[in-house]
This record gives C-alpha cells, structure tokens and sequence, in this order.
C-alpha cells in the first residue's frame, strides 16, 4: 500500500504539489490525471526519491520511504518520462547494471535479460547502444529494465507520451498484464483514454492539488451519464444530465444539440477547467 | 556489493572509452615533457629539470585523470542522461554508490599517472618510483574524485564541469609544485598554496622519487580533504532536496 500524507514540494516561491493526501491500496491500478504542470511527474520523482518532499511523507506498507530504505525501494521500479539510462550502454550493459543495482545474482540477470528482451522484441539489438536506438525501443527498454527488479510497485509516468496509437495499445496490454499478476500500478498520464481504460481509480490533481479521487465510472456517474453538446460559432457547450430521458427531453427543446454518452474527459474539464479550449465551463449537472 | 557494481560500470565505461581515455591523458604532459624537459633543456637546483619536472605530472595527471572522470561523468549522468535517478530508486546503498564512484575515479588517475610513467621510462633520470609512489598516486586520486563528485553535485548545467576544471584544477596545474618549487613565491601566498592538495602530492611523490624520506603530513593533508569532501558528497546525496 503506498500512502501520501500531506506531501509538498515546493520550488522557491512554487508550490509543484500542494498537501496531497492519497492511499492507493496493494494490487490498484491507479491513475494521477492531470494537465501538464500539474504536479504529477513532481510527484513520481518523491515515489522515486530524487526529490524529497518539503512537507509531508509518503509511506510504502506503513514505512516511511525515504533515500535510506532500501528495503522499501526494492519493491519499486519506475517508468520515467524522461528516456533515464546511460546513453553510452548497450542493451545488455543497461541490463545488467540494472540487475546488479538491485542486487540480483548474475545469472538471474542474464535470464531474465534474455526472456525480458525477446519479450519486447529488441533480442536482435542487445549490442547496441542506448543513443542508437528508436524513441520507441527505448521506451520498451525502459519497461524491460524496470521487469528486471519483479517489483510489487510499479511507478509509470506517462508511459505512452510520444508512442503512435498501435504502440499505445500494445502498452495498455502489457500494463493489463502485469497488473493481472498482482502488480501494484501508479500511471501518471494527461491522456484521459487511457486513464479511463486503464485505472480502477484515478486521482484529479490540478495545480499541485488533489481535486477528487474515484474510480472512473463513479465520477462519471457523478457529472450525469449522459451530455447534450450545443454548438454555436465558436463554443462547444455541454449539459449534463444522470437520467437519459431528460437528456433526451432537452434534447427536443434543442434540435442543434447531440446526446451522447459522458466521458471521464467531461468529467476532467469540467473539474479542471482548462485544456479544451472549445469548451465553456465550469458548468453544473443539471436534470434529474 | 554496490561498491562492486560501480567499479563494474567504470569498467565497462573504461573499456568502450580506452584509446580516447589513454590518448587524452597522455597529450598534455607529454607536451610538457617536450616543451620543459626536452626542448629547454634547464636545471633546477643544479638536476636536470625532467628530475623535478616528472614526479609533478604524475601527481598533475593522476589529479585530472580522477577529476575528469568523476565530474563529467557525473555531472551528464545526474543532469543530462537522469541516469542517476536510477541509481537513486534503486536499493543500493547511496553511500556505497559514492565510495565506488571514490575508487573508481581513483582507479582512473592511478591509470592516468601510470601512463606517464610508462612514456618517461625510456629516460635516463634515476627517479625512483615503488609501491609507496602508488599510494600516493591513489590517495591523490582519491582527493580528486572526492572533489569532482562533491562539485558534481553541485553543478546546475552540465557546462558546470568544464568550469570547474578552469577554476579549479587548471590553476592548481600550474602553481602547486608541479613545474616549480613553492620555494620561489611569496611568503603568505606559499603557505597557502603549500597546503592545496597537488602541492602536497606532488611534493610526496618528489622525495620518493628522489630517495628522501616522506613525512605522514602530506598523507594526512589529503587524508583531510578526502573526509570534507567525502562528508559533504554523501550529505548531498541523502540530504539534497533536489537531485
């Protein structure tokens, strides 16, 4: 179980993450959903402990996580957005350093590089360097690297940032996979889709703050299952309603309207309020 | 263990960088070597200069040899690659992760003074060097890549590390005791730059080199900079808020 208890980064005069409390329970799927700057990658890298909180603490099986507890690190493994490898290593080396961090023995390293690498389909490249390599073959050596360790946890952010819609897919499978076998999962991600298809719960943070956690459906449920978008010259507005047969009602009233079934999107720019530009908000569900 | 896999990705890096790491530390003592020892052909307190000249570019080759592998690699692996946040997610102890960075920046000067060693040897000049020139090269080392590690840390931009070396170690190249003695400068000044690590390096390897008994001072000295410099990379690495 990982908890956040009232953690705080701040940068100067700049609050990343602003009291975030969050428990995310052993075995959840979790989603941190939010627009860029929104705290989430600040919030990976105090997972990570490459930045300490300024207030606040995170906790892993009730123990404090901290650069001392290598106990508590050796359940985690993170996905970084960032490409975080030695350029200059090949495939095998990345491996392998990997391996000997976390003080694996030598041949379980080996066997688990082969296996891990054929898994990804980057075998045939094991001798190349890192900075030789496709954005995409890194990403997947990103993934093998972080298998290697068999964490209980791990940490992902945005995994899929920069990927084409067939490597996303191929992504959103593995992740399924893994968290199939009892893998705690912590997605950071702006794309809602893959929230939506993904996380059992997710978490709005906006500005470093916590704005509502649940699964995706119960937000939805929240907003009203159903939207009618009104569009006129340059906005898009959109009601929301939680019976179909009102959405439909106001539907008549409104022959430009559309109905349509609403999405954790919905949900996220009505909450958040920024980043579909079309869109007027904030707005309140309305009928029954 | 973590010690162990640090030295493990020097080793790797010292491999694939082998010719570039042999060639770069060869280059400018070799041109001193030249210019001083061969081209003006001098004398200092009535030797041949190449006798005073020689054991200051082992302690100047082994400080830049250690220094250059710690800083820069550091400062890209921290700031450019983020390869560093692997090593900090990871259950590796991050004090053992400096002691290694320590060794292993230790090794490369060793290797750097090594090779200077190696293109001096066909010269006539009765210098002895022996085991206890090899403790001095790895202490000296030590001071440096400590150093290098502590400013690496330090550093905002990965432009920061050829700074330092133009701050830092380039004038410590050239005033402390490596192509004359402190002897020649002004009372004050000397005592200050007497105290600066390569000044007590260079001196050390000197009077082996010339058969004359050393003192623990020196050792003691680097010993000194070692520990501050040590306390104050280790402090970074558990204490710093942003890495």
């Amino acid at each position: 179980m990982i908890e956040l208890r009232s953690l705080t980064k701040r940068f100067g005069d700049f609050t990343a993450v602003d009291d975030l409390s969050l428990t995310i329970e052993t075995g959840e799927f979790f989603g941190l959903l939010g627009p860029n700057g929104a705290g989430k990658t600040t919030t990976i890298s105090m997972l990570s402990t490459v930045l300490l909180p300024t207030a606040g603490e995170i906790l892993l099986d009730g123990v404090p996580l901290t650069r001392r507890a290598s106990a508590q690190k050796r359940k985690l493994s993170v996905i970084t957005q960032e490409y975080s490898m030695r350029q200059d290593m090949t495939l095998d080396q990345v491996m392998e350093y990997q391996g000997r961090l976390y003080l694996l023995p030598r041949k379980l390293i080996r066997a688990r590089t082969e296996e891990l690498l054929a898994f990804a389909g980057l075998s045939e490249y094991r001798r190349r360097t890192v900075r030789h390599l496709s954005g995409g073959m890194k990403r997947k050596l990103m993934i093998c690297r972080a298998l290697l360790t068999e964490p209980e946890i791990l940490l992902l952010d945005e995994p899929t940032a920069g990927m084409d819609a067939l490597s996303r897919r191929q992504m959103w499978n593995l992740l399924r996979q893994l968290h199939a076998r009892g893998l705690t999962v912590l997605l950071t991600t702006h794309y809602i889709d893959e929230a939506q298809s993904l996380c059992g719960r997710v978490a709005l943070i906006n500005r470093g703050r916590l704005d509502a956690v649940d699964a995706p459906e119960a937000l939805v449920d929240r907003l009203g299952r159903w939207a009618v978008d009104e569009t006129s010259d340059d906005t898009l507005k959109s009601r929301y309603f939680r019976d179909r047969d009102a959405a439909i009602a106001f539907l008549r009233e409104r022959p430009s309207g559309a109905l349509r079934a609403t999405t954790l999107e919905d949900v996220f720019v009505e909450r958040i309020g920024r980043g579909v530009e079309t869109r007027d908000n904030p707005r309140r569900p309305a009928g029954s | 263990m973590g010690v162990i896999t640090v030295l493990w990705e020097k080793w790797v890096e010292f491999r694939r960088e082998f010719y570039k790491i042999t060639v770069s530390a060869m280059i400018s003592p070799l041109m001193y070597l030249i210019i001083f020892g061969l081209g003006i052909q001098t004398t200092s307190h009535g030797e041949p200069y190449l006798r005073f000249l020689i054991p200051g570019l082992v302690a100047m080759s082994t400080m830049n040899g250690s220094f250059g592998a710690i800083t820069q690699n550091m400062s890209v692996q921290r700031l450019y690659e983020k390869a560093l946040d692997q090593v900090m997610v990871s259950p590796t102890p991050l004090w053992q992760f400096i002691l290694g960075q320590i060794i292993g920046g230790s090794l490369r000067g060793m290797y750097a003074g090594a090779v200077i060693l190696l293109l001096t040897l066909p010269i006539r000049t009765g210098l002895v060097f022996n085991g206890w020139s090899l403790c001095v090269m790895f202490l000296n080392g030590t001071v440096f890549a400590t150093l290098g590690l502590m400013l690496s840390f330090l550093a905002k931009t990965y432009s920061d590390a050829p700074r330092f070396t133009s701050f830092i170690i380039m004038p410590m190249s050239f005033l402390c005791n490596t192509f004359f003695s402190l002897d020649q400068m002004p009372g004050g000044f000397r005592q200050v730059i007497a105290l600066l690590p390569l000044s007590q390096a260079s001196g050390m390897l000197r009077s082996i080199a010339w058969g004359e008994p050393v003192g623990a001072g020196g050792a003691l000295i680097l010993l000194g900079y070692v520990a501050v410099f040590g306390l104050i990379s280790v402090s970074f690495i558990y204490r710093k808020k942003n890495l």
